[in-house]
């Protein structure tokens, strides 16, 4: 078993994290998000991320507004709620935390 | 030239080549099927539709109008397969499924239908779909087949050839995988190859070895056998075969042995339930008082499974243990000598057997009397 697949749920626990990340940085558009987050470890795909966000704006931790659009329908983009803002900080630190605790062990 | 399907996606108009609006619309109704629980189905399934239609339109210009099949696949590889579409499996792309390393997983929502595989079937395959259908061995199903044609006089074979009928054939993959139960779609149809495509190459690769240490011990032998003739005063030992080669070896003279056994146990078995039927008594030993005709049937039948169950696990056990799944071969191989080796026995007790022309005579009224038995 070589080491991605090895953690591959890792990556998969922190794909709503990262969502939340590219959500605050910018509104952003699935097509876009997608589009950024292929170049990485993290790249998914319309199937998944869909039902992701919609999960997301469930809990109220991202919204959509609609935007006009050059090519095509309007479309939808996504920015974060405030909840969502607090999360992410929640999150953050968590992080920051995890890192922390990962560079004590062992040098 | 192929026919074009306009569709409208979520406000959107494109025409498709027809197997690729097929391939999208059996995509769209497993997403639909998978997002059955989720609140926000309708509105995920617009979003995908919308996704769809924004990456039709990427292979579209003023010069192609029409979306080709080839097209329509990629966007669908793209979008990514259906099964991770809940939010449950919220997963990144690559990750693999804890269930693709083993056998196929029977999935509760995977739908289950009643089908004839012809797959390693013996006639029609009616008894192999059933077996697939309550997952149990499909020579129980066979024997539980032949016992109920023998008890009801033949009248069993008639609802054997309805079934023949009736039953549909599982011809598609789809098909087949609602007849095991098993959840369809890309992913599993690839991972149910690999595991093939692996026991076929463990399978090979058991035979190649064996063929090369039976040449090698050859060898030997006849240099051996040389060596024996031109010197004779020389007492040359035997060479010792490598120890897979006497297993291999254990294993092929067992094998018919074991036959053997099993053979005379049924036809021990076959006197037992002829003279029960007959006499009411097991040779000669009256069954205990209260038991009824039809429970002895079922204890004799039952003991009959359970004595012969090691043996079978032996014969069958034996090569698959060694990483030799040549399990389908073996079970095949035996069913046809064991409805054979049925039919030749009870052709000759028929004709040679005054007890057993009279059972077979009797049949009918004995029928009646073991329905009653159990009605009663």
């Amino acid at each position: 078993m070589d080491i991605p697949q090895k953690l591959a749920p890792i990556r998969k626990g922190l794909l709503e994290f990262v969502i939340l990340r590219v959500v605050a940085a910018d509104k952003v558009y699935v097509a876009d998000m997608l589009k950024r987050l292929s170049e990485t470890e993290f790249a998914t795909q319309e199937v998944t991320l869909y039902p992701l966000l919609s999960k997301l704006r469930r809990e109220e931790l991202v919204d959509y507004e609609w935007q006009e659009s050059d090519a095509g329908p309007p479309r939808k983009y996504y920015k974060l709620t405030a909840k969502g803002r607090a999360q992410l900080s929640v999150l953050n630190d968590y992080w920051k935390d995890l890192n922390r605790t990962l560079a004590d062990f062992g040098k | 030239m192929q026919k074009v399907v306009t569709v409208n996606l979520n406000g959107n108009a494109y025409s498709l080549e027809e197997p690729g609006f097929d391939a999208l619309r059996t995509y769209l109704q497993r997403a639909q099927a998978r997002l059955t629980d989720n609140p926000d189905r309708a509105e995920i399934m617009a979003d995908l539709e919308q996704a769809i239609a924004e990456k039709c339109a990427r292979f579209l210009g003023s010069h192609k109008t029409v979306v080709t099949s080839a097209e329509i696949e990629t966007i669908l590889a793209e979008m990514g397969p259906v099964e991770n579409a809940d939010e449950r499996a919220d997963t990144v792309r690559d990750a693999p499924k804890a269930e693709s390393q083993g056998a196929p997983p029977r999935d509760a929502d995977a739908p289950k239908r009643l089908y004839q595989i012809r797959e390693g079937a013996m006639l029609t395959g009616v008894c192999n779909g059933l077996a697939a259908f309550f997952n149990v061995d499909v020579t129980l199903v066979r024997i539980i087949f032949v016992i109920l044609a023998i008890c009801t006089a033949g009248a069993w074979v008639l609802v054997y050839i309805g079934l023949a009928f009736i039953v549909p054939y599982a011809d598609t993959s789809e098909d087949r995988a609602a007849a095991y139960g098993l959840p369809f779609n890309a992913e599993e149809l690839i991972s149910q190859a690999k595991l093939h495509h692996a026991h076929f190459k463990a399978r090979h690769a058991w035979r190649r070895q064996w063929r090369r240490e039976q040449r090698a011990w050859h060898r030997h032998w006849h240099r051996q056998w040389r060596h024996v003739s031109e010197q004779a005063q020389m007492a040359a030992t035997p060479p010792a075969p490598s120890m897979g080669y006497v297993g291999n070896t254990v294993l092929g003279i067992s094998l018919p042995f074991i036959a053997v056994v099993s053979a005379a146990l049924f036809v021990v078995w076959a006197f037992a339930m002829i003279s029960l039927l007959t006499t009411g008594a097991i040779f000669g030993w009256p069954l205990p008082p209260g038991v009824p005709l039809w429970a002895g049937v079922v204890i004799l039948v039952a003991l009959h499974i359970l004595v012969t169950a090691p043996l079978r696990a032996a014969r069958f056990g034996g090569p698959r243990h060694w990483g030799t799944p040549a399990y389908g071969a073996w079970a095949a191989l035996y069913g046809v000598l064991w409805i054979a080796f049925t039919a030749i026995f009870f052709w000759f007790a028929y004709l040679h057997i005054p007890q057993i022309h009279a059972l077979i005579e009797r049949l009918p009224e004995i029928w009646t009397h073991v329905t009653t038995g159990i009605t009663v």
